[in-house]
């Protein structure tokens, strides 16, 4: 062959046939998609495989849907929804269960009318170890009820103890699916959920590490004990960084600092 | 190519094709969400809702490599053919795929709450002068966009309707889409997940795909500077008859920057576009079948002579005039107009032998 320079021939490795969709594949096309197509699913296999095995651990938040889940105690409104209600399990005898909708707006929850009362509530219990909190469904008439009980001053105003200022590293949770509906519910591809929960009322926790290690997760509040305003919510799911004051009420942990009180890091 | 349009154009290829592809993708999500739910710490479950959401994520990432990977394969080797034919039909499949995580992500993250799940969608992560905190969801649906824009466009309807050329550049739009997916995966679960296993495979596969377009695209520059030497006026020398195995075809450069194809068949010499009406496809490339040049990518056909499609198909390309001299094969760089009948060159019976 004596082309002119320039001049492209057809290669010489290309055999003589050709594929056409429309055709017959050739014998040498049909052997290499014989070969082929096995070694595309064993790779699909393993590479989801590989992919699915290094996924962060989800963490030990549980979502027991599928069982209605009852609690009696004494409804508490502020800084956010939470029913305190006796559990000898718990430290102090005392356990605090928040109290949120099905959803992402527990704003829609009317509590005003049995604040302070003894209430019995039911839906779907959310645990992360010892942490609960109740989903309950605010179109439904019955979820909550009054409860003919005597409530221990424990559960009705238990002491508010200061454990001091602190600094505190951590990151900004939507308690609810930190506590086990969206399993991971942290990291930054949970950053925008997590922001729409608290948008819509979900009370926000600190997720701290102790210096053992250990996970740690306190409430946040205001300095004051109030809720926290629409002002944290850039730094939602964020690595971030506040000096605020760490109180106990009841079994639970305060974290309380203002918005400003919270730097990116 | 086609006389009447058809909603999904199946033949048994396609549908081998389609039913393996389908196979392949829930063999991917089975795998992903079985490991993904079985391999945690005693006590620890995975939300099965999140992990299907990373499973169709990670499945439109791959399957949207695959079909850039077809293009370049499909220039160092014709083994690779049959995936290039059945392209569209994967693209179709990645917009699904890609629909369903998108729609499993916008029902996850940001309905039930107190804003618009679209309006969610931009404003929940409002750090947008940040280049760690940029909100990544935002690049994830630009990307969904524009594989919107090309799933609903990739009917022959409107290849023929857009004009190939217009049609092309539209769908040449999947770079950007998925330069978009990177950085979407880059900023948003990279930016999560501890293992490097992630970011190796994303660097591995971004790097992989944009190699195999460096080395192709460089093997066609060297190919277009080859033939520099070629641009000059009048008639073009082709070389001998002997020289285009029979029924297949050299390529040749043309002054305007057009390519020609020459052919031999039936001791006959024909020149037509090197382009295919259809997609562009190099005719030269492809071979006479049932006395039609055949396009390698989707199996476009024409006569050598007057550059129709046999009937039914009304699909015409340019032809040119080509004669035989002294022994060269010579072509006239001025194409007729598409569809013009041309006398092919007769090869003298000693210059003609058996290839």
């Amino acid at each position: 062959m004596s082309l002119p320079k320039g001049v492209i021939g057809p290669e010489p490795k290309n055999p003589d046939e050709m594929f056409v969709g429309w055709a017959e594949a050739p014998t040498v096309d049909r052997r290499f998609l014989l070969g082929a197509l096995p070694l595309g699913l064993a790779g699909a296999g393993g590479a989801a495989w590989l992919i699915a095995s290094e996924l962060d651990d989800p963490g030990a938040g549980a979502w027991l849907t599928g069982a209605s889940h009852e609690i009696s105690g004494t409804l508490i409104t502020d800084p956010y929804p939470m029913i305190r209600i006796i559990d000898q399990t718990a430290p102090g005898g005392v356990r605090t269960v928040l109290v949120v909708a099905q959803g992402k707006c527990t704003s829609a929850l009317q509590l005003n009318d049995q604040r302070g009362s003894p209430v019995t509530a039911r839906g779907v219990l959310i645990q992360r170890k010892q942490r609960q909190m109740l989903e309950v469904p605010p179109f439904l008439d019955d979820w909550l009820t009054p409860a003919k009980m005597e409530l221990a001053a424990a559960v009705v105003s238990p002491p508010v103890k200061s454990l001091g200022a602190a600094r505190l590293t951590g990151a900004i949770m939507d308690s609810k699916c930190f506590f086990g509906v969206m399993r991971p519910g942290r990291g930054k591809t949970h950053k925008a959920c997590a922001s729409l929960c608290i948008r819509g009322g979900i009370p926000p926790s600190l997720w701290v590490r102790t210096r053992d290690g250990a996970e740690s997760v306190l409430l946040m509040t205001t300095a004051d004990g109030g809720p926290m305003p629409m002002g944290i919510l850039p730094l939602v799911a964020d690595p971030v960084e506040a000096e605020g004051e760490i109180v106990q009420v009841g079994d639970m942990l305060q974290f309380r600092a203002n918005a400003n009180a919270y730097t990116r890091i | 190519m086609g006389h009447q349009y058809k909603a999904i154009q199946w033949n048994k290829n396609k549908i081998v094709y389609d039913l393996y592809t389908v196979i392949v993708v829930v063999v991917f999500i089975g795998v992903f969400m079985v490991v993904g739910l079985q391999i945690q710490p005693t006590g620890h479950t995975a939300d099965p809702v999140v992990l299907m959401i990373r499973a169709l994520g990670v499945a439109t990432f791959t399957l949207l490599t695959v079909i850039l990977a077809v293009g370049p394969l499909a220039r160092i080797s014709p083994r690779f053919s049959p995936m290039l034919y059945n392209r569209r039909h994967l693209g179709v499949m990645t917009f699904i795929v890609a629909s369903a995580h998108f729609g499993l992500a916008l029902l996850w993250y940001h309905s039930s709450g107190p804003l618009n799940p679209l309006v969610s969608l931009f404003v929940s992560n409002p750090l947008y002068d940040s280049i760690p905190g940029f909100p990544f969801e935002v690049l994830g649906f630009a990307a969904f966009l524009i594989l919107f824009v090309m799933a609903a466009t990739s009917h022959d309807f409107w290849l023929n309707n857009l004009s190939a050329p217009a049609w092309k550049a539209l769908h040449m739009l999947v770079y950007p889409a998925y330069v978009l997916l990177v950085f979407h995966i880059v900023l948003g679960a990279l930016m999560t997940e501890k293992s490097v296993i992630y970011p190796i495979m994303t660097a591995v596969t971004f790097i992989s795909i944009s190699a195999l377009h460096l080395y192709t695209g460089y093997r066609e520059w060297r190919a277009d500077n080859g033939m520099k030497s070629l641009k000059a006026k009048g008639w073009i020398e082709i070389g001998a008859p002997d020289d285009i195995p029979n029924m297949r075809a050299v390529i040749a450069p043309l002054p305007k920057g057009d390519r020609v194809a020459v052919f031999r068949y039936d001791n006959k010499i024909s020149a037509v576009t090197n382009a295919c009406r259809h997609q562009n496809g190099p005719l030269g490339e492809g071979r006479v079948i049932d006395g039609c040049i055949t396009c390698p990518w989707h199996g476009w056909q024409y006569r050598p002579d007057d550059g129709v499609s046999p009937p039914p198909f009304t699909e015409k390309i340019a032809t040119y005039n080509v004669k035989i001299e002294a022994g060269r094969v010579l072509v006239d760089p001025k194409p007729n107009p598409p569809g013009t009948r041309t006398e092919p060159a007769i090869i003298p019976e000693q210059e003609s032998v058996a290839t």
